[in-house]
């Protein structure tokens, strides 16, 4: 059957080899709203360190929390990114985004077993925040709708690489290079904060 | 018997008789150009072949340095070198042939397809490396776009796989169609065989009909010749498929020094899009085992009914062209 | 099937080939494809080239698939039919302004759906896919220029519609498994993406409103 393997992988070669002139002329929007959907989470350290440590406290808190976040994130933060869309402004939106980092980090280095409906509360509350932020840019983008799936994935994906760190939380060694990696989020988000303060200020 | 089995049964009918459209569609017009050289960098151009939408209404553009209006084209000390380009090649005009006659030195033929619409002409002497890649992009191209616009191949095709099913055999099937269709194509291209071309194309409808009969055959669990000998049956069909090949290159009126690299991107091209074709069609297969819509009881007759009365509506249409009451 | 064996291994490999096909259609323009391969191709490659259909189709194959076979084997019917129907009185309907409205509400619905993981009536399904195949198939007839053969270009939107759902439904099926078959996580996987594609809907819907 590897014959049939190799042929796919030949016709699939041969066919992004014979669109490819027709690349350079269209949707450079679709390509360049979806990099930079993607990209929009990842290149901010605070947006990314709080996704990540999302993704862990959900592996630690386990059961209900490991599969209900995953699902009901993307809709919350949806939620602020139409408020962020609509230009609806919310009180002091970077120094919450930072907090979260803050404050989720805290709870992943303590181990905190928060009872699941305020987790679920902080967690939901700090998602509206996120969503906002990325919202907001939104309809400057080039393509707003490869945007969103771009950053919608992106998000995602972040919460994956969390809960996939987190089953290292099976063996000793790995819960604590758990908590480590929670302080350490934790003191980034401290930094963050203070700095975005004294810009404030 | 469930509807929903029939499905297949009925997008095959659907998209079956909408194809002769398509194809009627592609036997659009040819426009042949030629540029007489008169003095140094100085031509007369001339439309060989006139295109169909009309000499006046193609935006033929030169290169900037060339003065251009017909039947006079100046380019200066310069002469006729740079991009060459047809601005609105379409439905109604799909390819153009520039055949270019200098003062010394051999004629020059360029094609420009709707897949290719620019061509860079070059000085006298050798083909360079860059010419022979738009060569070779240009006929490439040309080969995806004539199997993927000819309906009757890849209904043909279509019919090889219902017989044959899936696994080791659909290979050696196919290779044999291919090496059969290849090797006519090319022996129609040197002109080892002529075979005229309206008996021709009935003869390819016949085929299809013939495998119809055949799917037929094997649901009612009589061996066909198909299903006994499949490489045998496919690779003596691509024979004449093959000659139908040539005949689209035969129009365009190729350098037979180019010839020979022109033909092997041509059928490069070909099977490019048979491949997708076929992978698509695999796929499409599993899709409908995995999701439960297979035929079954008389709806997997349906498909053979179908192929069999749209090839033989063609062959009924392509042989009253032969007889020229048409 | 009697090649039961070989049938195992290619599956998979099928239709990554497939999607790898469609994938690089997406990054082509319809109208270049118009121009070389008429206007069958140009209908079936216009609504590849729009990002709000792949994500509307992939949605309702997902959901199709992830109700069973028995449930996805009727849209296999009625998602081509409407696209047919929406994409034949396209054009004298113009509904411009509500179409980007209308179709995150969609996305909206069948996300939350899909992360719901409802198992919803077969028949309400078939209405759902009617209904945001004819939505999409109105707003693809938009691609039409004067000149186009409609029928063919509607035909090459609803011919690209049923190879899409086709496809898709029948992967989401292989990905969730059998009913007797305990795989958690994969059908979790496919609830987080369902409330992946209601996120991206409200976002749209966020911006159709405030434009």
């Amino acid at each position: 059957m590897s014959f049939i393997r190799r042929s796919f992988l030949l016709a699939a070669i041969a066919s992004v080899a014979l669109a490819s002139p027709a690349i350079a002329h269209e949707q450079a929007g679709v390509a360049a709203g979806l990099a930079s959907g993607v990209l929009h989470p990842l290149s901010g350290p605070d947006h990314l360190i709080a996704m990540v440590a999302v993704g862990l406290w959900g592996a630690q808190l386990g059961a209900p929390a490991i599969f209900l976040l995953p699902i009901t994130f993307p809709l919350v933060m949806a939620i602020g990114g139409v408020l962020g869309v609509l230009r609806i402004p919310l009180p002091a939106p970077e120094a919450m985004i930072a907090l979260s980092g803050v404050l989720l980090g805290v709870a992943v280095a303590m181990r905190l077993r928060a009872p699941f409906a305020a987790a679920a509360a902080l967690v939901g509350l700090f998602a509206v925040f996120h969503g906002h932020a990325h919202g907001a840019e939104l309809p400057d983008a080039s393509d707003p709708l490869a945007y969103g799936a771009g950053f919608v994935t992106a998000t995602g994906l972040l919460h994956g690489c969390g809960v996939a760190l987190g089953a290292l939380s099976r063996w000793p060694v790995g819960e604590r290079l758990i908590q480590g990696l929670g302080a350490a989020i934790a003191l980034l988000g401290g930094y963050f904060l203070a700095t975005g303060l004294g810009v404030a200020i | 018997m469930r509807p929903s089995l029939r499905i297949l049964a009925a997008w095959t009918i659907v998209s079956a008789f909408f194809a002769p459209i398509a194809v009627h569609a592609h036997e659009s017009s040819l426009g042949a150009l030629e540029l007489r050289e008169v003095r140094h960098g100085a031509y007369v151009a001339r439309w060989t072949i006139e295109p169909t939408i009309g000499a006046a209404r193609v935006d033929l553009r030169m290169p900037p340095h060339c003065f251009f209006r017909l039947p006079e084209l100046d380019c200066g000390e310069k002469g006729l070198v740079g991009a060459l380009t047809i601005g609105n090649l379409g439905s109604r005009m799909s390819a153009a042939l520039i055949k270019i006659i200098p003062m010394e030195g051999e004629a020059r033929s360029y094609t420009i397809t709707t897949a290719n619409p620019t061509v860079s002409i070059l000085g006298p002497g050798a083909p360079s490396l860059q010419s022979w890649i738009e060569l070779g992009a240009t006929y490439l191209n040309y080969g995806v776009d004539h199997i993927l616009l000819g309906a009757d191949h890849l209904l043909f095709v279509f019919g090889l796989i219902w017989i044959v099913g899936v696994g080791r055999r659909l290979i050696g099937t196919i290779t044999a169609f291919t090496i059969g269709h290849s090797a006519s194509l090319a022996a129609a291209a040197f002109g080892l065989v002529g075979v005229p071309e309206r008996p021709l194309n009935a003869c390819i409808a016949l085929s299809i009909v013939f495998v119809g009969v055949e799917i037929v055959k094997k649901r009612r669990g009589e061996a066909g010749l198909t299903a006994r000998y499949p490489s045998a049956v496919a690779g003596a069909f691509g024979l004449v498929h093959g000659v139908g090949f040539a005949s689209a290159l035969a129009g365009l009126g190729i350098e037979s020094r180019l010839l020979p690299a022109a033909l092997a991107f041509f059928n490069l091209g070909v099977e490019i899009g048979q491949l997708a074709f076929v992978l698509l069609t695999l796929s499409l297969l599993w899709a409908h085992r995995r999701l439960g819509a297979v035929l079954t009881g008389w709806g997997g007759l349906v498909p053979a009914y179908a192929i069999g009365s749209v090839a033989m509506f063609w062959f009924i249409g392509r042989l009253l062209r032969v007889l020229e009451l048409d | 099937m009697r090649h039961g064996s070989a049938m195992k291994h290619w599956p998979r490999s099928t239709s990554a080939g497939a999607l790898a096909l469609i994938a690089s259609a997406t990054s082509a323009n319809a109208h270049i494809i118009g121009a070389r391969l008429g206007d069958f191709y140009a209908g079936a490659a216009h609504p590849l080239t729009d990002l709000a259909d792949l994500i509307l189709w992939f949605a309702l194959a997902l959901l199709a698939g992830s109700l069973g076979p028995s449930a996805a084997r009727p849209i296999l019917l009625f998602f081509p039919l409407g696209l047919l129907a929406g994409s034949s009185v396209g054009a004298e309907v113009v509904f411009a302004p509500a179409g980007g409205l209308a179709a995150s509400g969609m996305l909206v619905l069948l996300g939350l759906l899909l992360a719901a993981g409802l198992r919803i009536h077969r028949n309400l399904l078939c209405v759902i896919a009617f209904g945001a195949a004819a939505m999409r198939g109105a707003s693809n007839a938009g691609g039409m220029g004067p000149e186009t053969n409609r029928l063919l270009f509607a035909l090459g939107i609803a011919i690209a519609g049923y190879v899409a759902i086709a496809l898709v439904a029948a992967a989401t099926v292989a990905f969730r498994g059998e009913e007797t078959v305990s795989r958690g996580w994969r059908r979790i996987a496919i609830r987080a993406l369902g409330s992946w594609i209601a996120a991206i809907g409200l976002m749209m819907g966020g911006l159709a409103l405030a434009s």
